[in-house]
């Protein structure tokens, strides 16, 4: 009895301090961290499979009227699993080491883009253009 | 040694007349059809003969094909790691079956289930109340049919109330819960005592419903479910995620890469690590030795920012998809994994060192919560609750699954049968663990880490997956379906059986020790309880009732 407390009092002992002072000093997380999403709108082209793959639907994607696609990022039900990363053809899509997301406003969470889509000849669902300077040439680009 | 052969040829001799279909779609997982009047005689049969172990029952709602129920009852053959699936099909208009609960004292909590969700009428069953519904949810709704609407909300009946047992001539009741003040999670025990004695228990869980064999059922893809069985469980969530996708790829024929096998063992046991040094932190905090518990997490730490390096999250890694893993280990952070787990080897072997002798732990734990190996194996336990009671069972060497056929596993049993003999487990367990983290590091090949997946899995396809949790054996059963969905999803977490043995665990105890008696089975309510959705309503002798709290 007595010599296994002194065995306990020796591994704390032992043990130091082991406490961070986080958050008074930050704290970097290790590479490959899967934290808040970012999206690159000049990247985008709108496809959807982002919002094809996410396992808890935060991806909302709307078509507004005159070719516009809306697609919004919902961070509150976002659960950083990266498969939008994964799944993203042109690499818009990226998980940054962000990790302090609480805030006061829940629209601080959503994050939202809108793109300029041509309009199919034949089944008149949305696509993005293939070249920048063709998508300029689009009536309605500059709304 | 028995095969799955013979296991048919035993079963058609007595009952030739009675199979109606027998099926082995994935080696060594038998699917017998017999007919509903010969559930009884066969299981009695197998009992007698055989006797596999109970696994789980689920029905699945196929009146869309043939206008039928279908009760699948799975059994396991441990040491002939072979899995039998009884099934009867029932009518829709009578979905009337037998309770076996009085032969298998297990299968109790698992057709009270099949009753609750699905609507299978029991007969002879010796605690029909409702289980898994809330209390206020409407007679004859059953949520997992498949004409009911995943987002439907039915209208509240608070008369349909659960009634408790009446407490026994003599004694007072003390209720524990509906909040669990020691685990932080919500179940209700409610205690008879006489004096100090406690003379017997009643039940209410499945508090914290959040529908997710539905919604996999009904809204997701393949896929997708891997994230959300991850989220079955906050500390064994890869355990369920591979469970899944083993089960889905079992069913599919999909191969998996060898390395992918040998990344999901590593997480598994790294998993195991940190749960059963959480449990240890846990389980000294609830006898009041609060300095283990800060020493075993102090311990833990480590495990967990690693996990953060490998899989960018310290728990829910988000590791699995059907057909592999996302993210390959890196052969520049081997060196830095058996760092860090011989670091936690060492520690944990200082404390069990420090712990091993200490009297006044002894006086809590040893012939405390006892649990006969008999009990242990009617109620079908599972996981170092089992193993404590001497039942040598565990799936990773029963029912190889990720790369455990090719590691050398040495099962941890203890026969003491009290609290004192599942802590022994779960700390062998760990020490085992790393070596087995070892193991796998020195041999993993090098490869893809993702098989080839084919466009779609075709329906109706079944097979079952049995995964070793740090708590017991997680037991997925899949069935595919169309749209690129799993028609049905049935899970059974390892607290699902483990919990049923609480009554017997706590009979003749005294109040003190309860609290660590149902910690020592190390319960996790919201694997239990993953089905419908629930309002919270309970309690016996009440001072609010849900309408007055509301009004408040």
């Amino acid at each position: 009895m007595f010599v296994s407390k002194l065995k306990q009092a020796l591994i704390c002992l032992k043990a130091g301090r082991v406490t961070l002072a986080y958050p008074y000093k930050p704290t970097a997380p290790p590479e490959g961290f899967r934290g808040k999403l970012k999206v690159d709108i000049d990247k985008c082209i709108g496809c959807a499979g982002c919002a094809n793959v996410c396992p808890s639907c935060a991806i909302e994607v709307t078509d507004l009227d005159e070719g516009w696609r809306r697609i919004q990022f919902h961070l509150t039900r976002c659960i950083s699993c990266g498969r939008c990363e994964e799944v993203c053809p042109e690499k818009a899509v990226k998980l940054t080491d962000q990790f302090e997301l609480s805030t006061n406003t829940k629209e601080d969470l959503t994050v939202a883009i809108e793109i300029y889509m041509d309009t199919c000849q034949r089944c008149a669902r949305c696509f993005k253009p293939q070249h920048p300077l063709d998508k300029m040439m689009i009536t309605g680009f500059r709304k | 040694m028995l095969t799955s052969k013979e296991i048919i040829e035993t079963l058609k001799a007595k009952f030739d007349r009675q199979i109606l279909k027998v099926q082995e779609p994935v080696s060594n997982q038998v699917f017998v059809r017999i007919v509903p009047d010969a559930l009884i005689p066969v299981i009695s049969f197998l009992n007698q003969t055989l006797s596999p172990r109970f696994l789980i029952n689920a029905a699945t709602d196929m009146v869309r094909d043939d206008g039928k129920y279908v009760v699948s009852y799975i059994f396991s053959f441990d040491s002939e790691k072979i899995f039998l699936c009884l099934q009867v099909a029932l009518d829709a208009a009578e979905p009337n079956i037998d309770s076996i609960t009085p032969i298998i004292a297990g299968a109790n909590w698992s057709e009270r289930e099949t009753r609750d969700l699905v609507g299978i009428n029991l007969r002879g069953h010796p605690d029909p109340r409702r289980l898994v519904l809330a209390d206020d949810w409407p007679e004859k709704v059953y949520p997992l049919r498949k004409d009911f609407p995943y987002d439907y909300k039915p209208p509240s009946e608070p008369q349909n109330k659960v009634p408790l047992k009446k407490p026994p001539e003599g004694t007072k009741v003390i209720p524990i819960g509906p909040f669990y003040p020691v685990l932080e999670e919500p179940a209700y025990f409610k205690l008879f005592v006489d004096g100090e004695t406690i003379v017997d228990c009643d039940y209410r869980g499945f508090y914290c419903h959040r529908g997710i064999e539905k919604i996999a059922e009904s809204k997701l893809t393949y896929n997708q479910i891997c994230f959300l069985a991850e989220r079955i469980c906050g500390i064994c969530g890869f355990i369920h995620s591979t469970c899944y996708c083993e089960a889905v790829e079992r069913a599919a024929g999909i191969e998996v890469p060898l390395r992918a096998r040998y990344i999901r063992t590593i997480m598994l046991e790294l998993e195991r690590i940190h749960s059963h040094l959480l449990w240890l932190g846990i389980a000294t905090h609830i006898i009041g030795f609060d300095t283990l518990l800060m020493q075993s997490w102090r311990i833990r730490e480590p495990v967990m920012w690693l996990c953060e390096k490998i899989s960018g999250n310290r728990k829910t890694y988000g590791m699995n998809l059907i057909g592999g893993v996302r993210r390959d280990i890196p052969s520049s952070i081997y060196d830095e994994i058996i760092q860090v787990i011989e670091k936690i080897e060492r520690e944990t072997k200082e404390v069990i060192d420090a712990v091993i002798g200490d009297t006044s732990l002894h006086a809590r734990l040893k012939n405390v919560g006892i649990l006969t190996e008999e009990v242990a194996r009617n109620i079908c336990t599972v996981g170092p609750t089992a193993r404590g009671s001497g039942v040598r069972i565990d799936s990773r060497v029963d029912h190889p699954y990720a790369a455990y056929d090719r590691i050398d596993v040495q099962v941890a049993v203890e026969p003491g049968c009290d609290i004192w003999a599942r802590t022994l487990v779960r700390l062998k367990e760990t020490i085992e663990s790393v070596k087995i983290v070892k193991q796998c590091l020195l041999e993993m090949p090098d490869g893809p880490i993702m098989g080839e997946v084919m466009e779609e899995i075709p329906a109706g396809r079944e097979a079952i997956c049995c995964v070793e949790a740090p708590r017991g054996e997680a037991v997925h059963y899949v069935q595919t379906g169309d749209d690129n969905r799993p028609y049905r999803w049935k899970v059974r977490a390892p607290s699902y059986p483990n919990l049923q043995s609480v009554p017997y665990l706590i009979k003749g105890q005294r109040i003190a020790d309860v609290p660590i008696i149902i910690g020592s089975l190390d319960p996790c309510y919201s694997c239990t309880e993953r089905m419908a959705v629930v309002d919270v309503k309970m309690g016996t002798e009440r001072i609010y009732t849900k309408e007055e709290m509301l009004k408040r």
